[in-house]
């Protein structure tokens, strides 16, 4: 892929997972429980990864948590979603090497519990009160069903991507 | 193509699922008492003994985070209204002595019930 292409397809990739996080946070929270949501912007970020590469990847994902908060959430929901970004991305950074890409709704599912974990530690230090991690069970549940759907996504995504190059 | 590695951090996310999904479901039926505390930030904000209170009141919860309104009764305690755009904290309903708190992520409001006595 030449250069201009490539960034051309990066700042697609990053004008698309900020759509669809913005979307998203328009949904409104289905169970009453704080931290649960769908997170689909994270198919970008898979797909990215798969496509172009981790560091790509990272670059993608720190674009659209940056314009992400800045359009659709506030200085607290930045700090959230920015050490969940941050966890997941490390996560999957790791597990890119080691489950194949057929199985890419594995690494959705692991990355979507490092969210959740990375959420938590952020929550620990914002609220400083250690009991919300009561939540981290039905949090993590609900980050490998969701991640399970996004992975899905993502792989479906990345090879409709490869037949349009 | 399944490798073997694959294999078992599948049967490892499996295993885990388990646990968290029994985790929860100790979590949410253990009693644990009656002292419904209040936190903002990090700090105490109220303490009520939820056995005492005989008629029902509302306290108004106001930080530079947000607004939040309490409503306390007798053996339980919800919030009714809150400043946030989401509003999780007024779905999650009453909170009569379970584990899990109500929270309040946006206004860092965290409503914990503790057991009576010295601190739990």
């Amino acid at each position: 892929m030449g250069k201009t292409k490539k960034i051309t397809f990066m700042a697609m990739l990053t004008a698309l997972a900020l759509g669809i996080f913005i979307l998203e946070a328009q949904i409104p929270p289905i169970v009453p429980i704080p931290g649960i949501k769908l997170g689909l912007a994270n198919i970008i970020t898979l797909a990215a990864m798969i496509l172009l590469g981790r560091k790509e990847a990272g670059a993608i994902l720190v674009c659209r948590v940056i314009m992400g908060s800045m359009f659709a959430g506030s200085a607290a929901s930045f700090i959230y979603s920015a050490s969940g970004a941050l966890l997941s991305y490390i996560a999957m950074c790791i597990l890119l090497g080691i489950i194949p890409e057929g199985q890419l709704w594995l690494t959705s599912a692991i990355s979507a519990i490092f969210h959740n974990v990375g959420q938590l530690i952020a929550c620990t230090f914002i609220v400083k009160t250690p009991q919300i991690w009561v939540y981290f069970p039905i949090l993590a549940i609900s980050g490998v069903i969701t991640g399970i759907f996004t992975g899905i996504t993502a792989k479906y995504l990345v090879r409709a991507l490869r037949k349009n190059k | 193509m399944k490798n073997n590695k694959t294999k078992i951090i599948i049967i490892a996310l499996a295993v885990f699922c388990i646990l968290c999904a029994a985790l929860f479901l100790l979590l949410k039926n253990m009693p644990v008492g009656s002292i419904a505390v209040i936190t903002v930030n990090g700090e105490e904000f109220d303490r009520i003994d939820l056995q005492t209170v005989n008629e029902p009141y509302d306290i108004e919860i106001k930080t530079e985070f947000g607004v939040n309104v309490v409503h306390v009764e007798p053996g339980a305690i919800s919030v009714t209204s809150a400043s946030c755009p989401d509003k999780v904290c007024v779905k999650q309903g009453k909170m009569t002595g379970g584990g899990v708190p109500i929270v309040c992520m946006p206004n860092r409001l965290v409503i914990n019930i503790e057991g009576s006595g010295i601190d739990g």
